[in-house]
């Protein structure tokens, strides 16, 4: 046979090719290790320890291993949730520490875990099996675990855990009150007491002064204008900062300091950030309401403010902030002064009559009446005219209430 | 009533020894040669090889890389196309699934997604390289074509971004939905048919279903048939070429010498005569000195540049993650939206040449979209025609006779590269220049 070619690449080549087998290997350690290398096996094998303990090997013996989720088609969620947290359907585990607590029974009753998952309440990454990521505390996951720890971080003045009742209320949006959900329970009541929907449409009612707010929770966060806000740049933090001061955080807004404390802010910040649409199918609503309806005496009280003696101002939109008293209109947002004494509250407060007033406005009605409500000279002359007519009824009550 | 004879066996033709594989410790010349004629290697690579060519600091090995790039990624695509879902509805899903829960998901998905990368990067440097030295010029041999092999590297350059920008599209996420918009909007700049050529692209006006499942069958047949199919020309045309282009300056700068016969060998031609001691006269080709053996020596060389891409590959994969931003969104851009990096160049030049006169814009999309890549392409394409310099420097790392265009070439890459830099680093939120020690905003998140 002839003889090879002198060749002085195999003395070094050789080595080479050597080398590179150990690289392989190693590259095959790494990444069957780094698979291997999961939260999960770790929170596995600590359950089946802890039931061990408590009730011995055999039941042990039962815990599953592997991967466990909860897949609802329904809902195209798989909730891998349950891979670590797998105390959650045993009895026993109910003082334990996360992740080996028994989930409480009452809320499972209406909402089975079968049917509903883990994150369409509690948010959180459900695909994932790894603690950061399933919690949902990485970048591009919007959803993160609604915790208590969350709830900490934003220094809640209130529950700390009430963060989860955003998402209670994306199926209960139209419950005047939720089992459980109190800071949602007590935004709700807010909402009423201080006539937002004077201004603003909410499921489909009220003014159209400010936004729509019905699908306000959908909002990107990369939507808001944060140039005025300090801290935390969140549509959570936002509208905290919004509802205690409007104007500081968005300076054309023309909607009052309602005087807010923490807890009421936050409980508003909740509230309008679960308000978006609820992605479910209809069954999965059978025992919520299913439209927002005013109660009867809200419907009737309505009713006679549109139609009794004080009719021109509730269609004219000033009941929006003035109430006049002596019609028994109330307004739901009670920002302008009663104008049942118009005529001369308006002299001692600017030191002009109520003609010269309306004609060249000043301050917060300057701008109401030229961008919110605008009056012709004609419909002008008829408010003074009103405005009079109610002042007459107001001083002849003042003159029974003397007599 | 005869009996017809059974027909005897037919004899073995002359030659054929049939063999599922070739033997490694042949017992005989036939034995040997078999090896020889049942060898794919043997046949992709011919006999003997050139050290030169051989040698790391001549080619880098830069196309053999490429090539096991390609080959890993088509390893690694092949279980991926098993698990993910090519739907609007499904696709985002079955990457969480394939990162979070597949056994090896994120590593196979890591190396797909590296290797991808590599490869653009392999391909823009092999192109480099030829263009330095002047590979892509004839020597001295005859039937020399490669100005035309020059062309299909060129097409497949086109062919790996497009295979990289298909599979952009795929996980469906805000990053690869964006990033196929800014691409395929440059797209629509070109004049007249632009629109028309975005809407073939992206099958109607808006990215949808129709645009996912046509990226989905170009990048995982189309383009990468075509691909394959153009390397399989590529490399023939190599060997029809003479081998690398400094194989050729070999012969060139050798001179031609009496090499004496090989005592063992037996010379042979065409069966009729046989002997030991014809006088030939060589240069490099066969001369035992400047040659090796294809086998084991080149092909030792190969397996080592493929193998060692794997594990480079492998080993970073197992470190660096895929990203994989929030579903897809077409009612919300990402602040700034970016063109995958090896188009970044192309959207830094398209903001550059957008001019605002007061209400009224100049549309860089024409520009920086269309006529300049339109340019370059064009330029790099026909260049073997205008390139004049002698054919005495081809296979030559930066000669003299061709300092002008090498240097205008580094400076167009300068040029490229930093304008990649700039789009890849240094735009921040709406689009604003950040330096390096400046800190972006930070961006906005629910709650």
């Amino acid at each position: 046979m002839e003889q090879r070619t002198n060749s002085p690449y195999p003395r070094i080549d050789r080595p080479m090719l050597a080398i590179i087998g150990v690289f392989l290997v190693l590259s095959c350690v790494l990444f069957f290790a780094s698979d291997r290398d999961h939260d999960w096996r770790y929170y596995q094998a600590a359950f089946k320890g802890e039931v061990a303990t408590q009730f011995g090997q055999e039941r042990a013996a039962q815990v599953t291993t592997g991967i466990q989720q909860i897949w609802v088609a329904d809902l195209g969620r798989a909730d891998r949730c349950i891979t670590c947290h797998q105390a959650v359907s045993w009895k026993g585990f109910e003082n334990a520490e996360e992740p080996f607590r028994t989930h409480p029974l009452e809320p499972l009753k209406a909402h089975p875990i079968e049917k509903f998952g883990c994150t369409s309440c509690h948010g959180g990454q459900g695909w994932a099996v790894d603690v950061i990521e399933a919690h949902g505390e990485v970048a591009h996951w919007e959803e993160p675990l609604l915790s208590r720890a969350l709830g900490e971080d934003y220094s809640l003045s209130g529950n700390k855990g009430a963060l989860i009742q955003m998402n209670c209320n994306i199926c209960h949006r139209y419950d005047r009150e939720t089992k459980g959900a109190d800071a949602i329970n007590l935004a709700k009541r807010l909402v009423d007491e201080k006539g937002c929907r004077a201004c603003h449409v909410i499921n489909n009612r009220g003014g159209r002064i400010g936004p729509d707010l019905t699908r306000v929770g959908e909002k990107a966060p990369e939507q808001y204008d944060y140039s005025r806000l300090s801290g935390q740049k969140t549509a959570f933090a936002w509208h905290v900062a919004h509802f205690k001061n409007p104007k500081e955080v968005s300076t054309d807004s023309t909607m009052p300091v309602f005087g807010f404390n923490t807890e009421q802010a936050q409980a508003l910040a909740m509230l309008v950030l679960s308000w978006r649409p609820a992605d479910v199918p209809a069954a999965y609503l059978a025992g919520a309401p299913r439209t927002d309806v005013p109660t009867p005496e809200q419907a009737a009280e309505e009713l006679r403010m549109r139609t009794g003696p004080g009719k021109w101002f509730v269609e004219t939109g000033c009941a929006t902030c003035h109430s006049i008293q002596v019609y028994g209109v109330k307004a739901p947002a009670q920002i302008g002064p009663d104008l049942s004494n118009a005529v001369e509250d308006v002299q001692s407060r600017f030191g002009r009559t109520i003609d010269d007033f309306l004609r060249e406005p000043t301050g917060t009605m300057s701008v109401v009446l030229s961008r919110q409500i605008i009056l012709t000279p004609e419909q002008k002359a008829i408010a003074i005219q009103k405005l009079r007519e109610a002042f007459a009824v107001y001083q002849k009550q003042q003159a029974e209430k003397e007599r | 009533m005869t009996m017809t004879p059974t027909p005897a066996p037919h004899p073995e033709a002359p030659g054929v020894r049939p063999r599922r594989f070739w033997s490694v410790t042949p017992r005989s010349d036939r034995d040997a040669g078999d090896a020889i004629t049942s060898n794919f290697m043997l046949h992709a690579f011919p006999a003997k090889v050139s050290k030169a060519s051989m040698a790391w600091s001549y080619s880098f090995w830069l196309g053999t890389i490429t090539a096991a790039l390609f080959l890993l990624l088509t390893l690694s695509g092949l279980p991926l196309m098993f698990l993910y879902v090519p739907s609007v509805e499904r696709a985002y899903q079955s990457v969480k699934d394939i990162e979070y829960v597949i056994t090896f998901g994120s590593w196979i998905r890591a190396v797909h997604r590296i290797a991808a990368h590599a490869m653009v990067v392999a391909v823009v440097l092999h192109l480099a390289r030829v263009f330095f030295t002047g590979a892509y010029k004839n020597g001295i041999a005859r039937g020399q074509h490669r100005e035309w092999n020059w062309v299909i590297g060129v097409v497949m350059l086109l062919l790996t971004l497009f295979l990289s920008f298909t599979g952009y599209l795929l996980p469906w996420d805000q990053l690869a939905f964006w990033a196929v918009t800014v691409g395929t909007n440059i797209a629509s700049a070109i004049p007249w048919v632009g629109a028309q050529v975005r809407e073939l692209l992206i099958g109607g006006r808006e990215i949808e279903q129709a645009t996912l499942i046509r990226f989905y069958a170009l990048h995982i047949i189309v383009l990468p048939g075509a691909l394959g199919g153009l390397f399989a020309y590529h490399m023939w045309r190599v060997r029809k070429d003479g081998g690398l282009a400094r194989a050729d300056r070999e012969e060139i700068t050798e001179v031609a010498r009496q090499v004496s016969p090989s005592p063992t060998k037996t010379y042979t031609l065409l069966g009729v005569t046989t002997g030991t001691a014809p006088t030939v006269t060589a240069r490099s080709l066969e001369a035992p000195n400047t040659t090796v053996n294809a086998v084991p020596d080149l092909t030792r060389r190969a397996m080592i540049a493929t193998l060692g891409t794997f594990a480079v590959i492998s080993i970073l994969a197992v470190f660096i993650a895929s990203p994989l931003e929030e579903p897809a969104n077409a009612l919300i851009t990402p602040n700034p939206a970016k063109a995958p990096w090896y188009f970044l160049w192309l959207q830094e030049i398209v903001t550059d040449t957008t001019i605002h006169m007061g209400s009224f814009t100049i549309n860089g999309a024409f520009i920086g979209g269309v006529i300049l890549p339109g340019v370059l392409i064009g330029l790099l394409t026909v260049w073997p025609w205008l390139d004049r310099s002698p054919s005495a420097v081809t296979g030559e790392w930066f000669p003299r006779a061709r300092r002008t265009q090498n240097l205008v070439f580094i400076l167009v890459m300068v040029a490229i590269l930093l304008l990649t830099y700039v789009g890849m680093e240094m735009r921040g939120p709406y689009w604003q220049i950040y330096w390096p020690w400046e800190t972006w905003p930070s961006m906005p998140g629910r709650i």
